[in-house]
């Protein structure tokens, strides 16, 4: 890429390395704010991307990127501010707008339609036809010159996309994005689902495309990576804008602090955790295609977070210590004993209790009421001969747990679906701890969770880890792992890489999950 | 995946005729699946065992009844075809059936309605029926067998306070061209089926040729993402829903026209079953996405072989619902097979 030194300060139109007569202006937004209800997405977005470059936005989760990239895509509107596409004015109100305008997006997930084939998926919604049919020789005759760019056999024209692999399929939907003669193409974390030598592919295409003339707005949490692929950076942070610097500018690091800004570190509590043997010891494990030689071991009475970013593999350990996926190395040892549990209730059997991630999907049942939600799944503890359900033992249970909790709600009998995020996570948590596990394991313990619910939770943790239980917490939130935990350690393309123990710094962890590591030893 | 360093600009002269000659070869998977050749073989294969067993069958006096019985659950499992392949289901079908059969069947009765207007009013009250459900679905927002499972109930009694407590008697033929007798055939081959083949052809070329019956299959396989490329999804259902009704308008007088002078309450009992059983059988996804016309008149033919094999043979009748049922589970375990072969792809 650019290997323009960085000198002095930076200054409104860098250099740009795509050749004589770049850095002209394609797409440029001023003020952009929006809110949703009382929460301010977007506080002033500022930025300009010109003809032919490789843009990246980063910040960290809830920065405002994908509020941004949502209102240059025409899926949401901005409140205030204005947008300038090749010098002109225009309104972004629907997708239709920004298609007409040529911007284009790739969504992080596949929007593709399994059975049909390439050719046809590039060309949903915009058929050429003849007489009123379809004319699919014209149709493939311009996919093949579209799969040539982006680097895919020509005989995929006709294949069913369900036959394509992930990477593949990615390639498929730039493609479709490509269709419509795009000359902004808005990619949100491609390399999220990709292997490394699928990134490359992915990468030669990208720069292919910039250098045909397309606008490429690139959004990744892995930093590293910007340095083969971007222009240049646009940094956002709490829904504003920091600055747009050419990428030869900057380092891993030096974008970390940026995203970060200055405040950082808060002191976290201090919990001694006694020595003892290890309770819970994850050995070289490794699941085909996910993660590999992941080594962890929690003490009784010790919080360990692995951190790590969207498609590092974390939430996949977690999800194999709890039976919901199979190990194909490796093992995972409790007590010294090996186990291989192969459903999430062999798992409960042995001690371990899972608090899911996905907590609509896998955690409550919304309808039901709070009592109900905390008894589900220890009814035989509750019941008299293991048949009848003691009602009243049930709603003393709940209600003992609303209070120790401090859940917010007038009564037990509330449904939890009438709850606020924070107050329904506790009562997910309190259901765990009816049987006082062994070992707990919490899946993005305070995700859309309020920042006073949020501390509540942590307490609940620690004091849970205080009577002995071994906590594992697998987490995308880097100020929620420097918090709570004893120990961290660092997930990075599917296994545990550096660890830190107290007092680590959030710009030290941030770049390692992010490659500093790679970075500065090469 | 592997070869993809290719830039533009070391691309040979002579890429253009060899990528134009790719595009004229198989633009298409191939027309016929695997699932349409073995329900062909299984269907071949009971014939002859049919006709073996009983010289009787393979004569035109036990084949065309065949083809006539086939016809009706063919017509509405070529509409259910086109829903199912959205993604949705309609069991209102059998009730929409009774209600146009009734009001058809009483109007040929009290003014002696002409073949063409008896047509034409069974089609309309079936499509007005259709376009109920469509209306309720594509803008209501509820899932397909919801709505329709209380649409059937409420065509139901429609069609029962129509019926008023009796049956319709000294029906006239005026659509004895769509029945089993002389009328209803030319040189052997009854209209009915004859008809039925010409419509399912037309939603064949619709469905793989249209850009409209494209985005049908672009619905079932991810309506979001169908909407996000611009695929107008509510009409595109509505229309689905709409063309059901219609067929089924059509059917309602085949099955007048099959019977007897006499229509009772119970006309288009189950009939949502065996045209949801030919789709099915037919290969068509139940999660939609994947279907085809082909596939589900060949089920419509192979349900109707079972039926009749199994009272040619003087086996008991229920063993038809056995053998049906069996098929049923064999094409969803293949359908399943295949999604689960293509999650682990």
């Amino acid at each position: 890429m650019t290997d323009s030194p960085a000198t002095g300060a930076t200054d409104a139109a860098p250099a740009s390395p795509s050749g004589p007569g770049a850095a002209q202006e394609r797409l440029s937004v001023r003020g952009i704010s929006k809110r949703f209800g009382a929460v301010r997405a977007i506080r002033n977005a500022d930025t300009t991307v010109h003809v032919g470059e490789v843009h990246a936005l980063v910040g960290e989760n809830g920065a405002g990127k994908s509020t941004l990239i949502k209102i240059l895509s025409g899926a949401e509107s901005a409140d205030t501010g204005e947008i300038t596409f090749d010098g002109r004015p225009v309104t972004i109100n629907g997708t239709a707008d920004a298609i007409r305008l040529g911007i284009a997006t790739v969504y992080q997930e596949p929007q593709l339609f399994p059975d049909l084939t390439v050719a046809e998926n590039v060309f949903t919604g915009r058929e050429i036809t003849r007489r009123g049919r379809v004319d699919w020789a014209a149709q493939n005759a311009k996919v093949v010159e579209l799969l040539e760019l982006i680097g895919l056999p020509a005989r995929y024209a006709t294949v069913p996309v369900s036959e394509l692999s992930i990477a593949e399929q990615q390639q498929v939907s730039i493609a479709k994005a490509l269709g419509g003669d795009a000359r902004v193409l808005i990619l949100d974390e491609p390399s999220a689902i990709l292997t490394g030598s699928e990134i490359e592919v992915l990468f030669g295409v990208v720069r292919r495309l910039a250098a045909s003339g397309v606008s490429i707005i690139y959004i990744s949490h892995r930093l590293d990576e910007l340095f083969e692929i971007a222009d240049r950076v646009t940094v956002m942070r709490d829904g504003e804008t920091v600055g747009t610097w050419p990428i030869g500018e900057l380092t891993v690091r030096r974008i970390v602090e940026l995203m970060v800004g200055g405040i950082l570190e808060d002191t976290p509590a201090e919990h001694a955790v006694a020595e003892a043997e290890p309770r819970l010891v994850l050995e070289g494990l490794g699941a085909e295609g996910e993660f590999a030689d992941v080594d962890v071991a929690v003490r009784p009475g010790e919080i360990v977070s692995l951190y790590g970013l969207v498609g590092s593999g974390a939430a996949e350990i977690a999800e194999t210590v709890y039976g919901m996926r199979r190990a194909t190395a490796g093992r995972i040892l409790l007590d010294g004993r090996p186990i291989a549990p192969r459903s999430p209730r062999e798992a409960k059997k042995l001690g371990i209790a899972l608090l899911p991630a996905d907590r609509k999907g896998q955690g409550m049942f919304s309808f039901q009421s709070i009592a109900f939600n905390i008894s589900a799944g220890h009814l035989p503890l509750l019941s008299r001969l293991g048949v009848w359900v003691d009602r009243r033992r049930e709603r003393d249970v709940a209600r003992e747990f609303i209070e120790r909790l401090s859940v917010k709600t007038p009564h037990e009998r509330q449904p939890v679906s009438a709850m606020s995020g924070g107050n329904a996570q506790k009562v997910v948590l309190a259901r765990q701890l009816v049987e006082r596990p062994q070992v707990l394991v919490l899946a993005e313990p305070t995700q859309g969770v309020d920042v006073g619910a949020k501390e509540e939770i942590h307490k609940i943790i620690r004091s849970l880890a205080d009577e002995g239980t071994a906590v594992l917490i697998v987490t995308s939130d880097l100020a929620e792992a420097i918090r709570v935990s004893d120990r961290l350690q660092v997930v990075r393309g599917g296994t545990t890489t550096v660890e830190y123990g107290r007092g680590a710094t959030q710009s030290d962890v941030l770049a390692a999950a992010a490659g500093a590591l790679e970075q500065e030893a090469a | 995946m592997s070869t993809s360093t290719t830039t533009a600009g070391d691309r040979p002269p002579a890429a253009p005729r060899t990528r134009e000659a790719t595009a004229r070869g198989r633009v298409l998977p191939f027309p016929i699946t695997g699932q349409e050749i073995v329900l062909i073989g299984v269907i071949v294969v009971l014939w002859v065992a049919l006709s073996l067993a009983t010289p009787a069958f393979l004569t035109s006096g036990s084949i065309v009844p065949l083809f006539v019985a086939t016809a009706p659950v063919a017509l509405i499992g070529i509409g259910m075809t086109v829903i199912i392949i959205t993604g949705g289901i309609d069991v209102s079908v059998g009730s929409i059936v009774m209600v146009c059969s009734v009001v058809v069947a009483q109007q040929l009765v009290a003014s002696d309605l002409s073949l063409p207007v008896a047509v034409l009013l069974s089609v309309a009250v079936g499509g007005v029926l259709g376009s109920v459900n469509g209306v309720l679905i594509a803008y209501g927002r509820v899932h397909a067998i919801i709505i329709t499972f209380g649409t059937a109930n409420l065509f139901r009694f429609l069609g029962l306070q129509l019926f008023g407590g009796t049956t319709v008697n000294g029906i006239p033929d005026t659509l004895a061209v769509f029945g089993r007798g002389e009328a209803g055939r030319t040189l052997g081959v009854p209209h009915s089926f004859l008809l039925m083949v010409v419509i399912a052809a037309l939603a064949w070329y619709y469905l793989r040729h249209t850009a409209g019956g494209r985005h049908l299959y672009a619905i079932g396989g991810d309506a979001n993402a169908a909407r996000l490329a611009g695929v107008k999804v509510q009409r595109r259902v509505l229309l689905a829903y709409v063309l059901t009704g219609l067929l089924t308008g059509l059917a309602a007088c085949f099955v007048i026209a099959q019977g007897t002078a006499t229509l009772a309450p119970n006309v288009g009992d189950g009939m949502e079953l065996a045209a949801i059983a030919a789709v099915v059988i037919g290969g068509t996804s139940i999660m939609g996405g994947r279907g085809s016309v082909l596939g589900t008149v060949l089920g419509a033919l192979l349900v109707q072989t079972v039926t009749s094999g199994v009272t040619q043979l003087n086996w008991p009748s229920q063993l038809a619902s056995l053998f049906i049922g069996i098929f049923i589970l064999i094409a969803v375990g293949a359908d399943l097979l295949r999604q689960r072969a293509r999650r682990t792809t």
